[in-house]
This record gives structure tokens, C-alpha cells and sequence, in this order.
């Protein structure tokens, strides 16, 4: 009983010092009850791959340098596709957001292109542009674009009209108003659009590797698909869940939160 | 009011593609848009597409709630537990839809198996997760409100955990279905020969572009229906009204 | 007749940043008569909340017992009303739903508890809110439904852990007034958990000043009924009893 306590109270502390603990421990009996299923032959090894496999897959493609292209190709289409949507979206949203007939011209026509969804896109797009890059990163801005678009909208409005008067009346042109309040009152909402849209926007790009095909992790898991190779599909879940699991808890959320808590503006999770 | 705007749109679409001499492989103009609707209708394919779909994503969503909820709430009840279960739940609830058709189709074979296993997946550990955080940001006082009114597990459960947690769950099932709809049409085009996505795929091989636009509507007005007809009204019903978290 | 009584009442937890157990009461000993209303204050950490949550069951006690009518308490249970300081009224229930739920779950029919419900709600002044949702209530009237929905279950003892704290000064004396006549009318058992001296005195029979987990003096209060601040704040009885109360406070 005592050791018991004794060994929580380590645990509690030692996940106090170093939070990332509390992170990992978890997933170990996971990967425990993954691998003795795996061993105990219940279903056939090629079919059902132990995390022995596909940490020996891991460094094998880490060695031949596979993975690390794929990854790059994969992240520097996110990136480039992110970075336009963001320079799109942010000052269109501000446009949409600042005029109130802009706004209801706008907003069913916001909503309708982003309900059609980044993938029912791809089949115009491949005779538009081909197999290739273009598709690709169009693809990922439609998705980053409209998550952004539609919660700068919503951040322009959420800023008080005071707010603005106030600045006006210390002598702030419409130009400084917009850059000094509204953009940054903006700001939490923006970067929950933006949070929303890569959570989207990796997920297209997915399927696009797949459809398009010809790098990238969802590349490599489809061709391992296709090749009956489950032990790089696997992989490349776990590379894509670990990736995404950092950029989001570790960047986005923290951001999200520093912004909206920081200042005292409300924002939700 | 809300539709005025998308009118317009039609309306330039309708001016512009005869005006500038459109190659009808580029973009298809109204008419011909209009046409491959009727088509499609008289001959029963769209709904039979239509159909396919909403079948899959309908059963996915329902398996993929019914037993999410219930395990949310039941990892969610002791605090210790949750605390330990979030950041497993979170690495799956941000894998959770496309990412798992690579190995949906080797394990079921391309077809209605694997792409339901895709709608359930992203639903699945989406609301597992939210309704796990749900549960968690219940007060501690509230629990023991109810406690001391004499609320036994039932009660605890129906009136206080369900309840409380609705916003997230709410919240879940939106995110979820946006995940679970994208995760459709890609699966579509990939691991089946029926359904919306297949539709659209299969009409670029044939440059038929009047028929992907089609599809591109429908599936865009079929996300708006269940969005706003369904999502939204239930999160106004519940969650402003009890002037619990409230989200764009 | 006494209704409730805690014996040597003991509390430590296993702190896991220390490392080590805590003892947050160390030997609490104290006798509550039925219809009596008991202050309990103390400076933070003195363990007062603490002995509430062990009364109100929310937290096993390592010592000691407690008992209500003779019998040892376990866990929470609907003969222990509790009114908290975050009101913690349900945000999904109406008014009239919040303060029915107790009856509800005895199984009380629901013509019957939608009776009982808006009688305490006419009690409380709150008659005209009874389809609101809480969320739609201010601060203060939230806590008056806090304290009806204790009330409507027909607790044998209530407990009250500093219900007053976060609402307005205003709207707070009112609450304390609306409280005493509320007591004299109904007469529950009532443990009232308060930093603040004066409010302590206005409202109880008897103040019980804890210190380090340990009871370190009791006072009667023998203040004319009915109690409003307008005559008090002015009554020599009242000063003196509460700067007498204050000097323990400051000296624990």
C-alpha cells in the first residue's frame, strides 16, 4: 500500500517536472497489449505486424532515407499550401469581416464552397492541372483557406465596437484600426481557424498522395498497400499520428490558448 | 436571404461560360449542368449514388456514437483515469478518418466494409475523445450537488455526466462528420465502383465535367442540409440556451 | 436532542508532490443540536472545508466518526443538504427542475414535486424565474436557488460551505437576511462554513472558531430574532460579540 503511494507520488512528480511523461506513459501498455496480441499468433504476422516490425521498418527506411524524403515532400506541400491560404485568407476575411453587406453577400457562398469539401475538388482539378504539384497545393490551400476565412469573420465581429471607436477617437486612421484592433482582436479566432483547417488540410493532403501518388507518407502507405506491406502502413500511421499529435498539442493548441487566455478573450478548448 | 447570394453566383456562371467560349471539358456551363441532373435523376444513378452514401456515412456515424459515448463517459467518470486516457485518445482522434484507408481496405478489401470502417473510425475516436474531455470539465461540485441530493449511478449518469458532457459530444459529432464526409468521397474514389465519390472519379476518366460539377453541388448542399439542419440547431437547442461553451 | 455529532474527527491525505501524508484536522469534536444554526470560521487552511466535505461525504475521514441521528455517515446522501459557494445549480435543468430534483429522485410524483418545488421557490422570492435557465439568473438568485434546492429535499442537517462569497456585498446582506428569516420560518439544522466574522455572528446561535484543524473556541450568539443589519450593525451585544470572535480569528 505504501509503495503504492509512494510510487504515484514519483509518478505525479516526476510528470510535474517533465509534462511529456505524462504524454508517453500511457501509450506503453498500449504498445504492451499490441505486441502480445501480435505474438500470440491469433492473426497471421504479415496481416497484423508487431511493434518489433515496425520499429525494424523504421530504421530501415530511416537508413535508406525514405521516409525523411517522403516526410519532407509531404510537410513542404502542407507548408507551402498553408502559407498561401493564410496570406489569402487572413485579409479576404478581414474584408468580408469589416462590412456588413460584404458580409451577407459572402457568407452562404463561404459557407457552400466549404461545405463541397477539399477532395470533391480533386477529380476537376486532375483534368484542370494533371497529376501534380498544382493539384496538390490547391487541394490544401481550398482547405486551409476557408476554416481561416470564416473565423476571421467571426474575429472581426467579436471585437467590440468601442475598441475601434476608442482608437479612432486617439487619432488611429481606418488603416491603424484595422492593423492596432481589429487584427489583433482577431487574432484567437484566426489561429482556431487556422488550427481547424491544417487538422483538414493534412487529411486531404493524404488522400491526394494517395490519389495523385507519386511521394509523400500517403504515397508510401498506399504503395505499401498495394504491395500487401502492412507494416509500413502501419508505420506510416504512427509517423503521421506522432507528427500531427505534436504540431497540434504542442504548437497550435498552446498558441490558440496563449492568445485567447492570455489576453482574457473567450475562446472555447 | 441566405439563398440570394448562391443565386447570383448562378447566375454569373451562367453569364460568363458563354460569354468567354468556355471549353465545356474546363468547365461545363448551367445548362449542360442542369441537363446531366436530369439525366441522372430519370435514370435513377444520382440517387442510387446519393443512397450509397448517405448509407455509409449514416452507419458509420451511428456505430461510431453509440459505442463512443458511452466508453467517453465511463473513461471520463474518474478523473485520474481521464487524465491518464487523454493523450492516447487525442493521438487517435488526430489520426482518426483518411489516414486509415491504406489499412481499412487490406483488412475488409475495397468496398462498403472498409469505407464504413473509415466513417466509423473518424467518429469513433473524435466524440471518444471530446466526450471523455466533456465529462472531465464537469464541475466537481456539480457531481456532488447531485450526490448529496441523493442521485445514485443512474441518475448520476442521465442527468449530470450525459448532460454535461453534451457540448463536447456535440462538438465531437461535428468535427467528426466533417472528418468522417472528406474521408467518404476520398474512400469513394479509391476503394469502390457506387457512391458520390465514385460519381465524381469516374467521370474525370471521361472528362465529364457537367457531371463532376453536379456531384460537386450535391455533395456541397448535402453538407449544408446536415450541418445546418441538424448540427447547428442541436448546439443552439442545448448549449447557448444553458450558456455552456459556445463555439463558432 | 442533538443531531449531529463529530468525535474526534481526523482527516490526512497522501500528498504525491510532498511525498508524504498531510493532516489537514487533526481532532475535531463537536455537537450540533437539532434546529440549531452553527457558524463554523477559521482562516484559510484551517481545515473548515475539509470537515464539511467529510460531513457532506464527498471525502472519507481517516479518524474519528460522525454521526447523524446516531448513525455513521458514508458517502454522500439526500439527509445532508449541501450549498455551495459556486452555486453548482445544473446549467441544463430550469429552475423549477433544479430545485424538483431531489424529489424527483426520492420518486416523488411529479405534480406533487413541482408543488414542493414552487412553494420553496415562493419562499425564496423566485417564483417568476421558476422556467430559467441558471445561466440566465444573476449571481445572487442563483444562490437562492442553491439554497431552496437544498432545502426541498428535506435534509435533516444543511450544510453550507461559504454560500455568500462570491456575490456582491449588497446583494449579500440581503442574502443573509433572507437567510435568518428563511431559518426562523423552517428551523432546519444548518452548519454555516464562513471567513467572514460579521456574517458568521448575524446569522448563527453559535460560532465555533477553528484553528490548525483543531476546535479552538465556541460562543453563543444570543441576538434578538428577527435579525436585520440596519438594527445590528448599530447593537453593542453584536459589535462586542463579533470584535471578541475577530481577536480569536486573528490570534489562531
Amino acid at each position: 500500500m505504501n509503495l503504492v503511494l509512494k510510487s504515484w507520488g514519483a509518478y505525479v512528480r516526476a510528470t510535474k517536472r517533465w509534462p511529456i511523461i505524462a504524454t508517453i506513459v500511457p501509450f506503453i501498455p498500449v504498445v504492451a497489449l499490441w505486441s502480445v496480441v501480435a505474438n500470440s499468433g491469433m492473426f497471421p504476422r504479415a496481416f497484423f505486424p508487431a511493434p518489433v516490425d515496425v520499429a525494424r521498418t523504421f530504421f530501415a527506411l530511416m537508413y535508406k532515407g525514405i521516409l525523411p524524403d517522403y516526410l519532407q515532400d509531404s510537410l513542404i506541400r502542407l507548408l507551402t499550401g498553408a502559407a498561401i491560404g493564410v496570406v489569402l485568407g487572413i485579409p479576404l476575411g478581414l474584408l468580408i469581416g469589416s462590412s456588413k453587406w460584404a458580409h451577407r453577400a459572402c457568407w452562404p457562398i463561404l459557407l457552400f464552397f466549404q461545405a463541397i469539401g477539399d477532395i470533391a475538388w480533386l477529380p476537376i482539378l486532375l483534368i484542370w492541372f494533371g497529376f501534380g504539384l498544382t493539384t496538390m497545393t490547391f487541394v490544401i490551400v481550398y482547405t486551409v483557406l476557408f476554416p481561416i476565412v470564416l473565423n476571421t469573420v467571426l474575429g472581426v465581429e467579436s471585437v467590440h465596437r468601442d475598441l475601434a471607436r476608442a482608437a479612432q477617437s486617439l487619432g488611429a486612421s481606418r488603416m491603424r484600426v484595422l492593423w492596432e484592433v481589429t487584427l489583433p482582436g482577431a487574432l484567437p479566432n484566426i489561429i482556431t481557424g487556422l488550427r481547424n483547417g491544417l487538422g483538414y488540410g493534412w487529411r486531404a493532403l493524404i488522400a491526394v498522395e494517395i490519389i495523385v501518388g507519386t511521394s509523400g507518407i500517403g504515397f508510401m502507405m498506399f504503395d505499401a498497400r498495394r504491395a500487401g506491406s502492412t507494416v509500413e502502413i502501419i508505420l506510416g500511421m504512427i509517423v503521421l499520428g506522432i507528427l500531427w499529435y505534436i504540431v497540434d498539442a504542442w504548437i497550435l493548441a498552446p498558441i490558440e490558448r496563449a492568445t485567447g487566455q492570455r489576453w482574457g478573450l473567450v475562446t472555447s478548448s | 436571404m441566405f439563398v440570394a447570394p448562391l443565386l447570383a453566383l448562378v447566375a454569373v456562371w451562367a453569364v460568363v461560360v458563354p460569354l468567354f467560349d468556355v471549353n465545356p471539358r474546363i468547365f461545363p456551363s448551367v445548362a449542360s449542368v442542369a441537363n446531366a441532373a436530369l439525366d441522372t435523376i430519370r435514370d435513377g444513378s444520382l440517387f442510387r449514388h446519393i443512397g450509397a452514401s448517405l448509407l455509409r456515412v449514416g452507419l458509420g456515424t451511428v456505430i461510431g456514437v453509440v459505442t463512443a459515448v458511452p466508453l467517453g463517459i465511463a473513461m471520463g467518470v474518474s478523473p485520474a483515469i481521464s487524465s491518464f486516457l487523454t493523450p492516447l485518445f487525442r493521438f487517435f482522434s488526430v489520426l482518426a478518418g483518411i489516414a486509415w484507408i491504406p489499412i481499412a481496405t487490406l483488412w475488409f478489401g475495397y468496398g462498403f466494409g472498409a469505407i464504413v470502417f473509415v466513417i466509423f473510425n473518424a467518429v469513433f475516436f473524435v466524440v471518444a475523445y471530446n466526450t471523455l474531455l466533456g465529462v472531465s470539465t464537469i464541475p466537481m461540485t456539480i457531481r456532488n450537488a447531485a450526490a448529496s441530493l441523493g442521485a445514485g449511478r443512474w441518475v448520476m449518469l442521465t442527468e449530470v455526466l450525459l448532460p454535461g458532457a453534451l457540448p463536447n459530444i456535440v462538438t465531437g459529432v461535428r468535427t467528426g462528420l466533417g472528418f468522417a464526409w472528406r474521408g467518404l468521397i476520398a474512400a469513394e474514389m479509391i476503394a469502390t465502383n457506387v457512391g458520390l465519390g465514385y460519381m465524381l472519379f469516374v467521370a474525370r476518366d471521361f472528362y465529364r465535367t457537367e457531371v463532376i460539377v453536379l456531384g460537386m453541388i450535391v455533395i456541397g448542399l448535402l453538407w449544408l442540409l446536415i450541418d445546418r439542419l441538424l448540427l447547428v440547431p442541436l448546439e443552439r437547442a442545448t448549449i447557448e440556451r444553458w450558456g455552456l461553451v459556445r463555439r463558432t | 436532542m442533538k443531531t449531529l455529532s463529530l468525535k474526534n474527527l481526523q482527516k490526512t491525505y497522501f500528498d504525491p508532490y510532498a511525498g508524504s501524508q498531510v493532516t489537514a484536522v487533526h481532532d475535531v469534536s463537536l455537537d450540533v443540536e437539532q434546529g440549531e444554526f452553527v457558524s463554523v470560521v477559521g482562516p484559510s487552511g484551517c481545515g473548515k472545508t475539509t470537515i464539511l466535505n467529510m460531513i457532506a461525504g464527498f471525502i472519507p475521514y481517516s479518524g474519528g466518526e460522525i454521526l447523524l441521528d446516531g448513525i455513521a455517515v458514508n458517502g454522500p446522501g439526500p439527509d445532508r443538504g449541501v450549498v455551495f459557494q459556486s452555486f453548482a445549480l445544473f446549467p441544463w435543468k430550469t429552475v423549477l427542475d433544479n430545485v424538483s430534483f431531489g424529489p424527483k429522485i426520492r420518486g416523488v410524483p411529479k405534480a406533487e414535486r413541482d408543488r414542493i418545488a414552487r412553494e420553496y421557490l415562493e419562499l425564496a422570492g423566485l417564483s417568476h424565474a421558476a422556467d430559467r435557465y441558471p445561466n440566465e439568473l444573476s449571481g445572487g438568485m442563483q444562490q437562492r436557488v442553491g439554497v431552496v434546492r437544498a432545502l426541498a429535499n428535506n435534509p435533516a442537517v444543511l450544510l453550507m460551505d461559504e454560500p455568500f462569497a462570491s456575490v456582491d456585498a449588497q446583494t449579500r446582506m440581503t442574502l443573509q437576511e433572507e437567510l435568518t428569516r428563511i431559518w426562523q420560518q423552517r428551523k432546519p439544522t444548518v452548519i454555516f462554513i464562513t471567513h467572514d466574522v460579521p456574517e458568521a455572528v448575524f446569522l448563527a446561535n453559535r460560532v465555533v472558531v477553528l484553528s490548525k484543524g483543531r476546535v479552538l473556541d465556541q460562543i453563543k450568539v444570543d441576538l434578538p430574532r428577527p435579525r436585520v443589519w440596519d438594527d445590528l450593525m448599530q447593537d453593542e451585544t453584536f459589535k462586542r460579540l463579533s470584535s471578541q470572535v475577530l481577536q480569536m480569528v486573528r490570534s489562531a
